[in-house]
């Protein structure tokens, strides 16, 4: 029992990560119905250089706003090279395959300039577990799943307080209608991935301490996240986070009771059915196609 | 132009089949046999990129599957050749109906994701399956033997040439006949497939299986070419590659998959070696340079449009003697060619080459073919005149907006039914609803005698309700005559195996179906342009080709929603031509129209519709003077 509420609490914290992947999936699908395929590198990309900068004498906290920057930046050159040109000429298999090329591409450049080996992130946080129902929580993981929370309530607070957010929304809703309107709906999209990308890297850097670093943690991630955002629905807050937590639970009872090489594997055949069975996610809303 | 491609074809296979002869360095055979094993593949995934037009991420998997087949049956059962290949092949396509059934309810991005996830729960399967597979460790395995012999390399290389021609001949077969046909309608416009009989759902898992069946012949091959297998090969790296094989060599060509597929094997080589590199991407650049230069000569391509071109194989030469060692940089220059081609080079190797040397695609050989005599619009089945098309109660609600509302339509047999009404009063809606696009919440349509509220629309057009679309539903990329066929899909009860031998059963429904497709185009007046492709058409002959296409369907029922819009004063003319002589032959009509002569003149009754309620109905006279709808038109006083 012990160790199921220990499985349960470090699937929670591995869930919130997929929710914050997942809701950076959201962002961009949401302005431009479009998704960045190379998610997963932009959250290895934050984490390598969260690291660097650690290890150049940065503090943590401080280092958390400057890979920030870094993501929004990244996210920026994955919309203006590979999502604008296919959106201009309309096409679906223009932006999968230019984000797929631009996820290579920052994998490969990782591999050259941090090497091919995972390195160690040094946790910012005390490394002995907290006693909690009876099982051992790290400091670190409690970080994790506030970060993301944090994350996604200001993200969403943006979305439905401010000016900036409403155009975000108003794109979301019709894009030609809002570009009528006088919103800049190309530099909506811009910012909608420069949003998407920061997350993900943020991601990056809490997860970091927990796992390793290194050029590939994110292909999987990255796909597993998808796995998330399609089971929560990719218009569902609310989803993202159930679908998580599910999904990281899931994951850390099959890595414990069957084998920790099967661990990816619920996730994706998770994937696979609820595409199969329900194409909106659990939680999204069936939308009729006008033909 | 036909006996010039034949002898290219043989001397093609000839100098193939001698290669081994003149160059005795195995290495060179095994690259070489590496090419046409990836070539095989490439046909296969061509089928589903091309022709269907889903990103397929999974194909490294599923050549994965193809290995292991090989290889596992190998090593527990020592089985020969003979049963291997075969296995592998049947064993990946099973694998791709698995694959293709989530794949099912979506496409794009999310296909492209399911894909990826299959891909990657294969290689964890593999790696993990060691009572199987031996894990990490691989398969070792023998070149085959065949008839008793010991294959060596170069009879393999023989071997595998022979297959890669098979292949070659039956991929070709299948995608110029239905079925090819059909996988290319899904990509041009999936709605007007369903609605031609042709079902989505079932010729996108078709495209799956015939394109995993192939990953598996090239899969078996593979294992035995290298003669050891490991699940590190079976990557996203390599699927991949795969796509940027693909699209790089061309999409929809067979020349192209060959191309990608020595691109694709060369490339990795030409990088281990940076001399060598460096000589090659001097010669693209000038090869690129020469093509853009006689392209634009030839005035088939502005200076604008190759300065692209150019100028990227260019800064690759010069990068090629920038960088010290490339092999590092391995993936990131696939990502940037991908990049490139993906947006400069659409139609990939083989279309700039087409397009800058002023080449057509090939085109379907059909001279030699008279018209069929007599009439090539089938008389509609007699049946006791009298309720033909029963709709009563209909509600179709989206939200909280009833597009249809308690709707009732009764269609006689035999009959031009108008269908009226200001825009947004539910017309359109109501065909979406008969023809099965959308499901009503209420009420019920029975039509001869059987309902349709539920059934696929697929199923409801092969039953005999054919219709046009609002907004021209044509299959852009393929010409007058293919939409037409493929709307003669439901005449062929050929299967695959009829099409890879050209049985004589599928070579004449084949023959009957391109002579009742060229007939149909002269009834719409369109035989002229029975070649030219659906998009190239001005906007009022697409809307004739529509009828033309739906009149395949050998329907009951027609529904035409606005065939006149966007027609000029003697077209509408002739439509009304068209729509009558459809009529005669016993063709129940629906019409959908604005051009208020139009419907005056031809229609039998008229119904009004308006904000998704029924408002009037009779002869058009009658309907014409009624005051609800002079009001519905032209609003009504002031209250």
């Amino acid at each position: 029992m012990q160790i199921l509420t220990q499985l349960i609490f470090s699937g929670i914290a591995l869930g919130m990560i997929y929710a914050v992947i997942a809701f950076g999936y959201q962002l961009t699908f949401a302005t431009s119905d479009t998704l960045n395929f190379g998610q997963g590198d932009a959250l290895m990309l934050g984490a390598l250089v969260g690291l660097t900068l650690v290890g150049l004498g940065v503090n943590y906290w401080l280092m958390i706003p400057l890979v920030c920057l870094f993501g929004a930046f990244q996210g920026a050159v994955v919309e203006r090279i590979g999502v604008r040109p296919a959106i201009k000429i309309k096409s679906e298999f223009g932006w999968i395959m230019s984000t797929i090329a631009l996820g290579i591409i920052f994998k490969n450049v990782a591999e050259n300039v941090w090497g091919r080996d995972d390195l160690k992130f040094p946790s910012p946080l005390p490394e002995s577990p907290l006693h909690f129902l009876g099982a051992n929580v790290l400091p670190m993981e409690i970080l994790v799943v506030v970060g993301a929370v944090l994350m996604m309530l200001a993200v969403e607070f943006f979305n439905r307080k401010t000016i900036y957010g409403k155009a975000v929304v108003a794109t979301f809703n019709d894009r030609d209608a809002a570009k009528l309107m006088g919103i800049n709906t190309g530099l909506v999209i811009t910012f909608s991935y420069a949003l998407s990308s920061l997350t993900a890297a943020f991601a990056g850097v809490l997860i970091a301490p927990l796992t390793l670093t290194g050029a590939t943690m994110g292909a999987v991630l990255g796909l597993k996240a998808f796995a998330v955002a399609i089971i929560g629905g990719l218009t569902s807050g609310m989803g993202i986070i159930v679908g998580g937590v599910i999904l990281g639970i899931a994951e850390t009872t099959t890595g414990f009771y069957l084998s920790t090489g099967y661990k990816d594997v619920p996730g994706l055949v998770l994937l696979l059915i609820v595409l199969a069975v329900r194409p909106a996610g659990l939680f999204g809303k069936t939308a009729i196609k006008k033909v | 132009m036909k006996r010039r491609h034949l002898l290219l074809a043989i001397a093609g296979v000839a100098a193939l089949l001698l290669f081994p002869a003149g160059v005795s360095n195995p290495y060179y055979i095994h690259l070489l046999e590496t090419i046409m094993i990836y070539a095989i593949l490439l046909f296969g995934l061509d089928i589903v990129v091309g022709y269907t037009g889903q990103v397929s991420l999974g194909h490294a998997g599923l050549f994965g599957v193809g290995a292991y087949t090989a290889g596992v049956l190998v090593m527990k059962f020592a089985a020969p050749l003979w049963i291997t290949l075969p296995a592998a092949v049947l064993v990946t396509a099973g694998f791709g109906a698995l694959l293709a059934l989530p794949a099912l309810r979506v496409s794009g991005p999310y296909l492209a994701m399911v894909t990826l996830a299959f891909g990657t729960i294969i290689q964890i399967l593999i790696n993990e399956m060691t009572f199987l597979t031996e894990g990490p460790l691989g398969i070792k395995l023998q070149k085959p033997s065949l008839f008793g012999q010991q294959l060596d390399e170069r009879d393999y290389f023989w071997l595998v040439a022979v297959l890669l021609v098979l292949a070659l001949i039956v991929v070709h077969r299948i995608l110029r006949s239905h079925l090819g046909r059909a996988f290319e309608a899904l990509r041009g416009s999936p709605v007007a497939s369903d609605c031609m009989g042709v079902s989505v759902y079932r010729y996108k898992v078709y495209a799956f299986v015939i394109s995993a069946g192939f990953a598996g012949l090239a899969g078996s091959l593979y294992a035995y070419s290298e003669q050891y297998i490991s699940p590190n090969s079976y990557n996203f790296e390599l699927t991949v590659l795969f796509l940027l094989a693909v699209i790089m060599g061309g999409r929809k060509s067979r020349i192209g998959s060959l191309v990608g597929a020595t691109i694709i094997v060369l490339l990795p080589k030409l990088l281990d070696d940076i001399e060598m590199f460096r000589y090659v991407s001097v010669a693209l650049a000038a090869l690129v340079l020469v093509t853009a230069v006689v392209g634009i000569q030839k005035g088939r391509a502005s200076l604008k449009q190759m300065a692209i071109p150019v100028v990227g194989s260019l800064a690759l030469a010069g990068l090629s003697f920038w960088l010290k060692t490339m092999t590092d940089w391995r993936l990131s220059i696939f990502g940037v060619i991908m990049l490139f081609v993906v947006y400069y080079l659409q139609d990939g190797i083989v279309g700039f080459v087409r397009n800058a040397l002023n080449l057509q695609r090939p085109k379907a050989q059909v001279q030699d073919l008279a018209l069929a005599g007599g009439d090539a619009v089938s008389t509609a089945a007699a049946g006791a005149s009298g309720e033909f098309l029963e709709a009563s109660g209909v509600l179709m609600q989206f939200g909280g907006l009833k597009a249809l509302n308690d709707v009732d339509l009764s269609i006689q047999r035999g009959t031009i039914h108008g269908l009226i009404g200001p825009n947004g009063s539910g017309k359109s809606t109501m065909m979406n609803v008969l023809t099965g696009i959308y499901v009503p919440t209420a009420g019920t349509i029975a039509f001869a005698g059987r309902s349709l509220v539920g059934r696929t629309s697929s199923d409801i057009a092969l039953s005999g309700i054919a219709r046009t679309f609002q907004n021209v539903q044509l299959f852009g990329e393929m010409t007058a005559l293919q939409n037409v066929q493929v709307g003669l899909h439901h005449t062929f009860a050929s299967n695959l195996f009829d099409v890879a031998v050209q049985t004589p059963r599928y070579l004449r429904e084949s023959k009957a179906a391109t002579q009742r497709a060229l007939g149909l185009l002269q009834f719409v007046g369109l035989d002229e342009l029975a070649f030219e492709e659906a998009r190239n058409l001005p906007y009022g002959k697409q809307r004739l080709l529509e009828i033309a296409r739906a009149l395949a369907l050998d329907p009951q029922l027609l529904l035409l929603d606005e065939p006149a819009a966007g027609l000029t004063a003697p077209d509408i003319k002739e439509l009304i031509n068209i729509i009558r002589k459809i009529r005669e032959h016993g063709v129940t009509v629906i019409l959908i129209e604005h051009h208020m002569d139009v419907v005056m003149s031809i229609c039998d009754t008229v119904s009004v519709l308006d904000f998704g309620q029924k408002i009037a109905e009779g002869v058009p006279a009658k309907v014409q003077a009624d005051e609800k709808v002079i009001e519905a038109y032209l609003g009504g006083q002031a209250a």
